[in-house]
Formats: structure tokens, sequence, C-alpha cells
């Protein structure tokens, strides 16, 4: 006898089918490059986002989304290779290959927003940092690719293991949401009360996720711009109008206006 | 022993000033081409592609022309043999390869060069889609040569 249960969550499954292309479409803009570097910033950017709203959902999401439940700790681990472990989520093996994709695209995106190509991208962090330490992130960023796909290679290896081995399919529940087990393991371990996904934990797992990325993708540095200009030396310089021209007149001048103020010969 | 290091020693010498001064002369004359063409591709870039409501076509124009002479200086001079251990403004990243894939390398080159006279041409005409499309030829040929035969740090 078998039973079918809900095991991911709509928001659990959209975040990963549009993280797998997202991370499919960062691999390849990034590898053609040229005017497609551009694109393979913003998908970053976009990663960035749905890491956020993964791991914001690991704490106020459905039961089998949260870190809690399946979050791959010693004796869990241990019990697991014993052959001891019942469970129907992640099972910790494979719950720490979700923690260790998540850490290491955590690791790209992270990189990633101070790195340059040394042709014409810069992440949008580059300007925070001086060239050699960006140059030395992208190197990080370049090595931890091997990472990622070695990971990606076992994720990809272990569901064909399944499919071939167990004759478990492992991408339907992950596309329905849904999935069968037997009566008595779903009884065993009371699967029937896991907590459902909830529009308002949805809403904010979605702002805190889509504020973040604004940030990175631009918003931070528009921001500072703002507080620099009303920041209390400015403020206190517009108290005197002799200190504002003073102030004006030591200002460093933007770029534009260097290159406006150079000699048109030069 | 001696007689032989001098020779040896003497023939390098002749064999890379013939080209273009020694070693470390060589790679420090490319590292600054290459530091000159990615301050020319982010002027191009900026006004072109992040900001383009501030595109000036003189600007980009002259720009693009700059990247063009760099391209068309015969830069294959500063590759000579031994250019892939040496320090100019610092350690060169030429792949020893470079020597062995010398048809590739031509490859490269030519489709670096001609990306960047067709930028400099296209830039004349102040149509900044048309620039937009050949700058993203231009970098998508640096990165040509840069996977080849660029280390990767």
């Amino acid at each position: 006898m078998k039973v079918t249960i809900h095991i991911w969550d709509l928001p659990h499954r959209l975040f990963h089918w549009l993280l797998a292309a997202s991370v499919v479409a960062a691999y390849v803009t990034a590898k053609i490059g040229g005017a497609l570097i551009d694109w393979h910033g913003r998908i970053g950017i976009f990663i960035l986002g749905l890491l956020i709203f993964r791991i914001v959902w690991g704490f106020i999401g459905s039961t089998h989304s949260r870190f809690v439940t399946f979050f791959p700790t010693f004796s869990r681990l241990s019990a697991y290779l014993k052959g001891r472990w019942e469970g129907i989520g992640h099972n910790p093996l494979g719950a720490l290959s979700v923690i260790a994709l998540l850490a290491t695209l955590a690791v790209q995106v992270g990189t990633g927003l101070f790195a340059n190509d040394d042709i014409a991208f810069q992440g949008p962090f580059f300007d925070f940092i001086d060239k050699d330490l960006s140059d030395k992130l992208t190197s990080w960023h370049n090595s931890s690719l091997n990472v990622l796909l070695g990971l990606i290679g076992l994720h990809l290896a272990a569901i064909v293991y399944y499919r071939a081995a167990k004759k478990t399919n492992l991408v339907k529940p992950m596309l329905t949401g849904k999935k069968e087990i037997p009566v008595a393991l779903a009884e065993a371990i009371d699967a029937g009360h896991g907590n459902r996904a909830g529009g308002v934990r949805f809403a904010l797992s979605l702002f805190i996720s889509s504020t973040v990325t604004w940030g990175a993708a631009g918003g931070i540095t528009q921001l500072s711009k703002i507080t620099r200009i009303t920041s209390p030396c400015c403020s206190f310089a517009w108290a005197s109008g002799e200190i504002t021209q003073q102030h004006q007149a030591t200002a460093p001048a933007t770029r534009q206006q260097q290159i406006a103020q150079a000699p048109a010969s030069f | 022993m001696k007689k032989k290091l001098a020779l040896s020693l003497l023939l390098t010498a002749s064999a890379t000033a013939a080209i273009a001064g020694p070693i470390e002369e060589q790679i420090r004359f490319r590292q600054s081409a290459y530091s000159f063409l990615a301050w020319n591709t982010g002027k191009i870039k900026k006004e072109v592609v992040d900001h383009p409501e501030t595109f000036n076509k003189d600007y980009v124009a002259a720009a693009a022309n700059a990247i063009a002479a760099v391209a068309n200086s015969g830069l294959g001079e500063l590759y000579g043999e031994g250019t892939d251990q040496g320090i100019g403004w610092k350690q060169t990243r030429l792949k020893p390869e470079f020597f062995q894939k010398k048809t590739e390398v031509t490859q490269v080159a030519n489709t670096f060069n001609q990306a960047a006279n067709e930028l400099a041409k296209v830039a004349a005409t102040g149509d900044i889609n048309l620039i937009k499309t050949q700058f993203g030829k231009v970098t998508e040929s640096c990165k040509g040569c840069h996977d080849l035969i660029r280390i990767k740090e």
C-alpha cells in the first residue's frame, strides 16, 4: 500500500527549476563572452536573489524546505550510513549535497559581485575594492566553478543512480510536488502533519530576496550617493556660502568633468 | 662551462634583442598595451552599453581609434621566444603553449584585428546600436586570446 503526500511546496520547486535554468544560462553566457557577459552579470544577480529566497524559505517555508528538518547533523549522517535513517525529504547525504551546492553558489555569486574579466566587464561592487583584490576574487570565481561543476555532476549522477538502482524517480516529485511513499513509513514519521507553504510567508521571503537583489543590482551604489550628499559634512558646508564655494572647488570632479576640462588637443 | 654559459647568454640576448629588446621589456610593453586597451574598452562600454544617455560620438570614436591603433601596431613582435617566463610590470601570464599554437594564435589575433578595425569604422558613423554590436564582437575576440594563451589566475 502506498500513499501520496505533498513533499516539495510550489515556491521550493519554482526555486529549484529557476536556479537550474539560471546556472545553465550563467555558464553558457560566460563561456561565449562578448556582449553576453553583461547577461552573465544579470543572471548572477538573479541567482543571488534565488539564494537569499532559499535561505529565508529554509526558515519559514513548509516542513521539507526547512533546514531544521533536513540539516545533515552528525547523528543523522551516522544513522543514515548505518542504514537506520527513516524519512521522506532530503536524506542526510542528499542534504549534505544541497548545503554544499548552496554554499558553492554563494561563493560564486559573492566573488562575482566583485569580479572583473580584464576586458570590459566589472561586477557591480568592483568599485568598492582595488583591482588586485578583484583579480584575486575573480580567480576564486574561476576555480570554485570546478567545485560547482563537480557537485552538479554528483547531483545528476545521484538522480540516475536512484532511477536505475533504486527504481525511484527523484525528478517527478520536484515537478509535481507529490511523492508516493509506503503507508507504513507515512505513519511512522507522521507525514500527514507537514505545514503548508503559506502566502504571507512566501510574500515575506520574496520581499527580502528582491530587496537584496535590488541592492546588488545597483541600489546600494545609488543609496551611497544619496547619503554622501546628505551627510553631516555637506550640510555643515551648506551653512556658509563661502565654505560651499570652497567645498565645490575642492570636491573631486567626476571623471566626465575632468575629461570635459582637459584641453581638447591633448 | 663558463664559455658555454656565456655563449648561450649571448645567443639568447641577440635572438631577443633582434625582436623588441630583452624579454622583460617585451613583456612590459605588451602589458602596457593591454592596460591601454582596457582603458579604452572601458570608455566605450560606459558610454555605449552602461549609460547610453551619455553617448558622445567623438569620445567613443577616439577610443575606438585607439583600440584599432594598438591592434594594428604589430603586437606580435612583443611575443619573442622565451617571453612566456618573466616579469614585466608583473609576472607574465602567457602560456608556454603559445609557441606551439602558432596557427590558432594567428587566427585569434586576426579576429581581434578585424573586429577592432571594424569598430573604428563603425564608431565614425556615430550609430550607437552598430557600435554596441561591434563592440560585443571586439570583447568576444579579446576572450578568444585569453582562453587560448593566457593563464587563468
